[in-house]
């Protein structure tokens, strides 16, 4: 059976695509699956970063589609999970370097030998996106619960709506803050779900860890304590089709308070 | 003086001179004119083959009229590596791009003095459009996402990277101990499996690189950005992460190497890569490349004053680095 392909995408740029797209692959292929993440951002490519496979790349997509190289060749294999492989953009070249048929060819492609290809969308509406979108049939929205990011989710759901070969398409809210909720300071989960009116598929929390995870170039889903970690694994297992909730991110205050919780936690997996 | 090098130039045209004679003789007449006095000068020596002896005395000419050179621009590859080892910055000389005063060499010594005749008004001189442009000179250069060869950003952006003072202090201590790389290997690079030989860099070869045309680059390359070249290149300035510097003889970096860097690429494996520091994401000599080792994470190199200049070639099919033997 062939594999799935997802795009990952947001239209405003820095509400986290990159950082999603390497922590769903690194946690589907934790579980087994066999996973390539594509980086289509031609130019200001990250996602090598995030994974720290920088150093490693030797071929880029560009190479492939020029036929320097075999598909093959090109995948870099991760340091820590043979299962994920990543397909890199070229730094040196822009988006009109690969065409949407292109895109597609590849994805079609490697969607035979894998269960995942996660394909990492630039921000924008132009050319990069309507490229990192052709293979696909499943889409996941990212956004943070801004009006600015709101909008331009909005605006790409739309764009999505009309393309016949996405089946389905799910809401990410990213750098979610429980205070700021608490305080209506920040839109909460409720009222972004109910602007975009599409399915969630998962709500990150803002965590100090993506700065260092990001540093490192390891993703946070390998932190077992971290609880952006525990939310984006939750999002990939929501992808594999099993109902998980959604994490209680009401940070209890007090040390007392705290403790309760953490017993509580424990009854509900108990 | 938005754009160009030069502040307050003078181009000097010889490249009709047949021989040497020719041009000191031509040079000397321009170099009586007070008004070259206190300029910096770009001399176009056409095809005219000069060895180092013969440069320096053009250079000290020039220097004994209290004017320096700023540039040549030459067609000549023996002229090109004598300028580099005395240091004479290599440029084309454009004369749409430095508004200044200008001299064109005339095979008649009458319309030579005519151009001087003009000059003494003390006047700006429009130079001669009919200097035929020689066909594209061979080695070919591409260099992707620069727009602007120089800029005034660019040399302050340097002389925060490399101050001064310490440019020369170096430069001495380099050249004291020159070719004495201590026989140090540092295991920071690993080699890495390209899988299939890769196809430019088949057939090996060892031409001496030293007989190689330079690209010489005074500024910073940032991600993206690509400097091929058929020869050696030289970039004083820093090599970010995410640029690229592909030569078919050496890359020479008197800055911090941080982008990928791939010497000798058709397959000259006496080709070296060398940086005042040593930080590429990726090195490539001709057909082996290697990563840098992932426990060095090292992302940011602080611009200090303590560089240990850093050298890698080939040796025994493994890319191998020397570092510099500090004195203290």
């Amino acid at each position: 059976m062939a594999g799935r392909v997802i795009v990952i995408t947001s239209g405003k740029g820095g509400v986290g695509k990159t950082t999603t797209s390497a922590n769903i692959g690194t946690a589907l292929a934790k579980e087994g699956y066999k996973v390539v993440l594509i980086d289509t951002d031609l130019g200001l490519r990250n996602l090598d970063l995030l994974l720290g496979l920088e150093n490693r790349i030797v071929y880029t997509i560009v190479d492939v589609i020029e036929e320097r190289c075999k598909l093959k060749q090109a995948l870099v294999k991760d340091k820590k999970n043979p299962n994920l492989q990543l397909l890199a953009a070229a730094q040196t070249r822009d988006k009109s370097a690969v065409n949407a048929e292109q895109l597609k060819e590849i994805c079609d492609t490697l969607k035979e030998k894998n269960d995942f290809v996660l394909v990492d969308c630039p921000a924008g509406i132009e050319q990069g996106f309507q490229n990192a979108v052709a293979g696909a049939s499943e889409a996941i929205v990212v956004t943070t619960p801004e009006m600015s990011a709101i909008r331009d989710a909005d605006r790409i759901i739309g764009l999505l709506n009309a393309k016949e070969e996405i089946e389905s398409t799910k809401l990410l809210l990213n750098r979610v803050r429980p205070n700021l909720i608490k305080n209506k300071e920040m839109m909460s989960v409720d009222e972004v779900a109910e602007i975009l009116e599409i399915p969630l598929v998962g709500i990150i929390p803002e965590d100090t860890g993506i700065i260092t995870s990001t540093n490192k170039g390891d993703p946070i889903v390998n932190d077992d304590k971290a609880l952006a970690g525990q939310a984006y694994r939750n999002v990939a297992q929501r992808i594999l089709g099993e109902e998980v909730a959604f994490l209680d991110l009401d940070e209890p205050k007090g040390i007392v308070a705290k403790i309760k919780n953490v017993f509580a936690k424990l009854r509900e997996k108990v | 003086m938005e754009k160009g090098f030069i502040e307050n130039g003078f181009i000097i045209d010889l490249s009709v001179a047949q021989n040497t004679s020719q041009l000191v003789s031509e040079l000397n007449s321009v170099m009586e004119h007070p008004d070259v006095k206190g300029k910096r000068i770009c001399l176009k020596l056409g095809d005219l083959d000069l060895n180092q002896s013969q440069l320096l005395s053009v250079k000290a000419l020039i220097e004994s009229m209290d004017a320096e050179i700023a540039y040549i621009d030459t067609l000549s590859e023996q002229t090109e590596a004598s300028a580099v080892s005395h240091g004479i910055i290599v440029s084309k000389c454009d004369n749409e791009e430095i508004p200044a005063a200008s001299y064109v060499a005339e095979p008649k010594e009458e319309e030579a003095e005519a151009v001087v005749e003009t000059l003494k008004e003390g006047e700006i001189i429009e130079v001669h459009a009919d200097i035929k442009q020689q066909p594209e000179a061979e080695p070919v250069v591409t260099i992707e996402g620069i727009e602007d060869n120089f800029t005034e950003e660019t040399a302050q952006e340097l002389s925060e990277i490399i101050p001064s003072e310490h440019f020369e202090t170096d430069f001495e201590t380099l050249a004291a101990n020159e070719g004495l790389f201590a026989n140090e290997e540092v295991s920071k690079y690993i080699l890495l499996d390209t899988g299939d030989v890769l196809p430019e860099a088949a057939e090996e070869n060892s031409i001496d690189t030293k007989t190689l045309p330079t690209l010489y680059l005074h500024q910073t390359l940032r991600s993206g950005q690509t400097v091929t070249y058929e020869g050696n290149i030289l970039i004083i300035g820093d090599a970010h992460p995410g640029s690229e510097i592909v030569a078919d003889g050496d890359v020479t970096v008197w800055g911090i190497l941080g982008g990928i860097a791939h010497a000798g690429k058709k397959g000259n494996i006496t080709a070296k890569v060398r940086a005042l520091k040593l930080n590429a994401i990726q090195l490539r000599i001709a057909g082996l490349y290697a990563r840098r080792n992932d426990t060095l994470n090292v992302p940011y190199v602080q611009k200090t004053n303590e560089f240990t200049p850093e050298e890698a070639q080939i040796e025994d099919g493994k890319i191998v680095i020397y570092k510099k033997l500090r004195r203290d």
